[in-house]
């Protein structure tokens, strides 16, 4: 017993290392985009809110995080379906040239990003569709998918592949199954992966640099403070993504928790 | 349990909604402020040069909106043009090797000199700046140019060490030199340092290349790292790096208004020019009003903007803008050099025959020395 | 999904025209294969470092908290995924810096200042803030969904712990720590922030010679030779790894 305790113990130290390191540079982000001096050094200068205001006030900043939210939300949509059909079709069907379909599913993360950029512009520009906030999404619909595949295919790894055919056999017909069946069986993952690729299209910025145009996400405008001058913007970018994206993610929490709760009761 | 699940679904859109609602407030604000209609003029460019300091005057004055769009590296901005539908773009701020990519791509409009002060830039050279100018026709207007030479920390290296590159090779900056992650200026300084300076560092023979090479080697064992733009900054500002090689007064002046201990200057072995201009891209279709802005950065208070502008320092090209940098920013033509009859004064370094204006290499290929620096970077 | 995939294989010979003479040209240079050997020993240290790392967390997560703690956990190893990964790099920058953060603290107790920018240290560090929560969380997901009933049997049948782990949980999660350290593998391969921003490219990795090689004026085709080869090299890692995942229930 005071081995399973000190097991118990060791665990819960490394997580808050683990967690620890995780955070470190958000903290220090958050840090030094209250500080005055223009370049991260120690010793700290003053207390500051002036890279907060400038980036407030900046209407591209509010453009660059609308375009990061809607481009986010809907390849995460598009992504997390796609990544369902194609782990299922893997899941539930044997067909030749099963490997090449998965092969090329899982394609796009292979890809140098740069050259997948490239290669989404040419490919955008003949359907003269490069430069709109739909192009970053289709762009990142494909980065994210296999990302949602891979997630979704674990889960279902696990399902036993007679439950389906029991349903059926109980006279469900195949969309009843995977309505009833498959789908609550595979909503944890389902969930994980549109979380997942939300947040993978929500931090990605090379693609979106090339094909964005003239509409910039909030990684891009990062980028470019970045490449041309550095200064405490970006860490004010950051933190306040970061507190909004964690205010939205406790507040959603909180909401499953009493979902849960309420089930339970 | 439906129903409850069904209550808490409302709840949770009604909780989104409210939470969507408080993010998206100030943004129609914001969308409101710009609801007075400003022409935009999409620009393609290096940082900072559509950044409120550069444009804010030009934009209340004729209720124009620049929306930029930064790039880093030529390569990029030449593909961001080629890709995008045609008309994305009205304006471009590049150098002058890509401003001849561009010109030899047929992708901007002729310019007519007699609309701009061409008389009263600093040096007969810009007048008909090489990339420019084609079969006599002018394309891209020149606007600052900068020079890059030896970047060194104060407390580190002092001015005199600093007046030759070979202060790279110092010992006691071992691990300490840094690179601008760019084969063309590092190698041209090398050139530089080897003697190559008639025609010019970029155009020499195949011997010459090879001893350029071969001193590059050589100057390995020294190198903390490879840096773009961001790196660069940092790296100079914590003292990671004491020197850097291929970068000038546009990277160091930004730390140096800033008050950190660093400076450039430009060697006895030379210094290389950077030159930037703007041209403006044929498919636009607001060419009056962006006309009127290549107008406004000739205009001393164009090039004073110029010279001031927060994203990095360039030299103001005009001897009115010149003068009135004196008048208004004393502090700035100091620091620049930009006084008349300094020691340091750019126009001077380029009488004085110190200055060559970079360029691609004349007798390799680009290839080649992009071959040899990636050989470079990883011996 | 096939169509994109497929169109994307096509507009890649579209815009990249795959001339032989490329090809014999990039893969003659030497500089070319180290930077290869070297990505490759780079991004399988990464999957091994970060596995290895994230296992007893993932472990942790999925046996000995509660499942709100878990859930929690898996929500804020999600959030960093939020603040840009350029941000994070860059904080880390500062951290490591020799004048940073870390060594001001190393100082206080008489240690250091340790390089740690520029170097391989700072290079890992960079693709575990990349890779590192995802890895976690993979890695728990698999873990979470162990049939908690043959843990037991195994410990009834008298197994220690250490044995129960290895022969019954890690041959069970098998194919969801294979996928985390694929993905991880994939994601450092293709990364160039970390090895740019900190190990200073020295060496530089094959992502920083694509960005090179697309500094050279035009030289996309050759960029492309690179990109060629990376992929079929992850596609092969991927494709081994993944039969290996799989290869006794099949």
């Amino acid at each position: 017993m005071r081995v399973d305790k000190l097991i118990r113990w060791a665990i819960r130290i490394y997580l808050l290392l683990v967690f620890a390191f995780v955070f470190t540079p958000i903290v220090t982000s958050i840090i030094f985009s209250f500080n005055s001096d223009r370049f991260p050094t120690i010793p700290l200068g003053q207390f500051t809110l002036k890279w907060y205001q400038t980036v407030i006030n900046d209407p591209g900043f509010w453009d660059a995080a609308r375009t990061s939210v809607v481009v986010s939300i809907c390849s995460a949509v598009l992504a997390t379906f796609i990544g369902f059909c194609t782990a299922y079709t893997d899941f539930r069907y044997r067909f030749r040239f099963k490997g090449a379909y998965i092969a090329l599913a899982l394609l796009p993360p292979t890809v140098p990003l740069i050259i997948l950029a490239l290669g989404m512009l040419a490919w955008l520009s003949k359907f003269h569709a490069s430069g709109q906030v739909w192009s970053i999404i289709i762009a990142h619909t494909v980065l994210c998918a296999p990302f949602a595949m891979g997630i979704i295919r674990l889960r279902l790894q696990q399902m036993d592949p007679d439950l389906e055919s029991a349903a059926w056999n109980l006279g469900a017909s195949e969309w009843r199954a995977m309505h009833s069946v498959v789908l609550p069986f595979a909503s944890p993952a389902i969930v994980s992966a549109f979380c997942l690729t939300m947040a993978v299209s929500f931090d990605e910025f090379t693609v979106a640099w090339f094909v964005s145009g003239l509409n910039k996400t909030i990684p891009v405008a990062i980028l470019e403070v970045l490449q041309g001058t550095v200064d405490p913007q970006i860490n004010a970018i950051g933190s306040f993504v970061f507190m909004t994206s964690i205010s939205l993610v406790i507040i959603a929490q909180l909401i499953f928790m009493r979902r849960s709760n309420r089930s339970t009761n | 349990m439906a129903k409850q699940k069904q209550l808490s679904r409302r709840q949770f859109i009604k909780t989104s909604t409210i939470a969507t609602g408080a993010l998206a407030a100030p943004m129609i604000f914001t969308t409101r402020k710009a609801l007075a209609a400003p022409t935009e003029i999409n620009m393609l460019g290096w940082y900072g040069t559509a950044e409120p300091d550069m444009v804010a005057d030009f934009e209340a004055a004729n209720n124009v909106k620049f929306v930029p769009k930064y790039y880093a590296g030529g390569d990029n901005m030449l593909a961001a043009l080629a890709q995008n539908p045609p008309g994305t773009f009205d304006l471009i701020h590049t150098d002058a090797e890509y401003a001849r990519l561009l010109i030899e791509s047929d992708l901007v409009d002729e310019l007519d000199p007699s609309n701009y002060p061409m008389d009263d830039l600093m040096h007969e050279d810009f007048m008909n700046f090489p990339g420019h100018w084609n079969d006599g026709k002018l394309y891209s207007l020149i606007t600052r140019y900068g020079h890059l030479g030896v970047s060194y920390n104060k407390n580190a290296v002092t001015p005199e060490q600093a007046m030759s590159y070979n202060v790279f090779w110092d010992e006691n900056l071992k691990g300490k030199v840094g690179h601008f992650d760019w084969h063309l200026p590092n190698l041209g300084e090398i050139s530089l340092l080897n003697g190559n300076t008639d025609p010019g560092p970029f155009d020499i023979s195949e011997d010459a290349w090879k001893a350029v090479q071969e001193k590059t080697l050589s100057l390995k064992p020294q190198i903390g790292g490879f840096f773009d733009f961001g790196g660069t900054f940092a790296g100079l500002k914590n003292s990671e790096m004491l020197a850097m090689v291929g970068i000038g007064d546009w990277v160091t002046g930004i730390l140096e208004r800033d008050g950190a201990p660093v400076s450039s200057v430009v060697p006895e072995e030379g210094g290389i020019q950077w030159t930037e201009s703007y041209s403006i891209v044929s498919t636009s279709t607001k060419k009056d009003i962006v006309k009127k802005y290549l107008e406004y950065t000739m205009s001393p208070e164009g090039q004073v903007k110029s010279a001031q502008m927060l994203g990095y320092p360039g030299f103001a090209v005009t001897n009115s803008g010149r003068k009135l940098l004196n008048e208004v920013d004393p502090a700035e033509a100091k620091r620049s050099g930009q006084v008349d009859g300094n020691s340091n004064d750019p126009v001077e370094l380029i009488k004085q025959g110190r200055i060559h204006y970079r360029d691609i290499p004349s007798r390799q290929s680009l290839e080649d020395w992009n071959d040899f620096w990636s050989e470079y970077k990883n011996a | 999904m096939i169509a994109m995939s497929f169109f994307l294989v096509k507009n890649y010979r579209m815009v990249e025209a795959f001339e032989f003479d490329n090809w014999i040209k990039m893969t003659g240079k030497d500089y070319f294969w180290d930077a290869y050997w070297y990505t490759i020993m780079l991004a399988s240290l990464s999957a091994t470092v970060t596995s290895l790392l994230a296992f007893p967390a993932a472990y942790g997560l999925a046996f000995k908290v509660s499942e709100t703690t878990r859930r929690w956990a898996i929500f804020f190893l999600i959030i960093p995924f939020f603040t840009s990964y350029l941000v994070r790099t860059f904080s880390w920058y500062v951290i490591l810096a020799e004048s940073g953060v870390a060594n001001s603290i190393l100082g206080l107790v008489g240690l250091g200042p340790y390089t740690m920018l520029n170097t391989l240290f700072g290079t890992i560090v960079g693709y575990l803030t990349l890779t590192f929560p995802l890895v976690i969380i993979l890695q728990t997901l698999s873990l979470a969904n162990i049939d908690r009933s043959l843990i037991e049997a195994a410990q009834n049948l008298g197994a220690g712990r250490m044995r129960t782990i290895w022969s019954v949980t890690i041959p069970a999660a098998r194919v969801g720590l294979i996928i985390g350290a694929v993905f991880c593998f994939i994601l450092s391969f293709g990364d160039f922030v970390a090895p740019y921003y900190l190990g200073g490219s020295k060496p530089p990795t094959l992502p920083i010679l694509i960005i090179d090689t697309t500094k050279a004026g035009q030289q996309w085709p050759r960029a492309a030779v690179v990109a060629v080869v990376m992929m079929l090299t992850l596609m092969a890692v991927a494709y081994t790894a993944i039969s290996f995942a799989y290869r006794k229930k099949r």
